[in-house]
């Protein structure tokens, strides 16, 4: 597989209106498979080799904030939940790579309602 | 004739009667655990985050799960930790865990004072009705968890 579309992948910002200094959850959401490796293609029997996202970095503004490291046992299509002290106006980017080295990125602005 | 009629009608009743217990066999055979690049037992991987440092419960750490999941592929699984995050006393990670998942470890979260809280949610898959653990590392070195059971009735790991 050479090239691979982005995935499709949200930032969710909560509550909607927030100011400087509110402390917002960050819900990161994308589709990806999360195959373990231990399950069977139902179509081809064969087994699907594991799929995961491995790694994930928040950070605003470029200063990472939040570093995981996921394993296979998270569910298809995973979702991550962290909070965050809003320091003004700025952009989240979540920076994603899955053990196949491929790697991904989304961002979101952050706009506190002064 | 009668008897070659009962005799047929017997093999072929025990022949139907025999095949659900063949495949049942056939079932059971792949308990036989299959085994992941990345199993890892729960002892292991606690002494893979703690370094064999002491780890207390503490009912500081809240864990929120299903105390029956619907479905094992998809467990929420909430962490939050009663307790400061300030430059230089906060929660500086939470570890998920199962305690029966051949590789228990879910994800490792490295916090920092800018996440105003000791929180962490996901969705998690358990093989098997077992414990979730929230495992937190807090800046002083110290380590602290609480677990509870789910009981599945579909197992998510496939």
């Amino acid at each position: 597989m050479a090239e691979t579309e982005a995935r499709k992948s949200m930032i969710k910002i909560k509550p909607k209106k927030y100011k400087t200094g509110d402390i917002v959850k960050v819900d990161f959401i994308v589709i990806h498979p999360m195959d373990t490796g231990m399950k069977k293609d139902k179509k081809t029997g064969e087994v699907k080799p594991a799929h995961y996202i491995d790694n994930i970095t928040f950070s605003f503004d470029g200063k990472p904030f939040t570093t995981m490291k996921v394993w296979e046992t998270v569910s298809t299509n995973p979702y991550f939940s962290v909070n965050f002290k809003v320091p003004g106006k700025g952009k989240i980017t979540v920076d994603y790579t899955d053990n196949t080295g491929e790697k991904n990125s989304k961002s979101k602005k952050l706009k506190p309602k002064d | 004739m009668k008897r070659r009629n009962f005799i047929k009608s017997m093999m072929a009743v025990s022949a139907v009667a025999a095949t659900p217990m063949a495949l049942m066999a056939k079932e059971d055979a792949p308990k036989a655990k299959k085994k992941g690049p990345n199993d890892m037992s729960f002892d292991a991987a606690v002494a893979a985050i703690t370094g064999g440092k002491e780890l207390k419960d503490s009912d500081k750490v809240k864990l929120t799960v299903p105390e029956i999941a619907e479905n094992g592929a998809v467990v929420p699984v909430k962490v939050e930790i009663d307790h400061p995050m300030e430059e230089n006393n906060y929660v500086k990670a939470i570890h998920v865990l199962s305690t029966k998942n051949g590789n228990v470890r879910c994800v490792d979260v490295m916090l920092t004072p800018a996440n105003a809280k000791g929180y962490f949610a996901t969705r998690i898959k358990l093989s098997s009705t077992q414990e979730v653990v929230g495992l937190a590392e807090l800046s002083d070195g110290t380590f602290i968890k609480a677990g509870k059971s789910v009981k599945v009735t579909i197992g998510g790991c496939g």
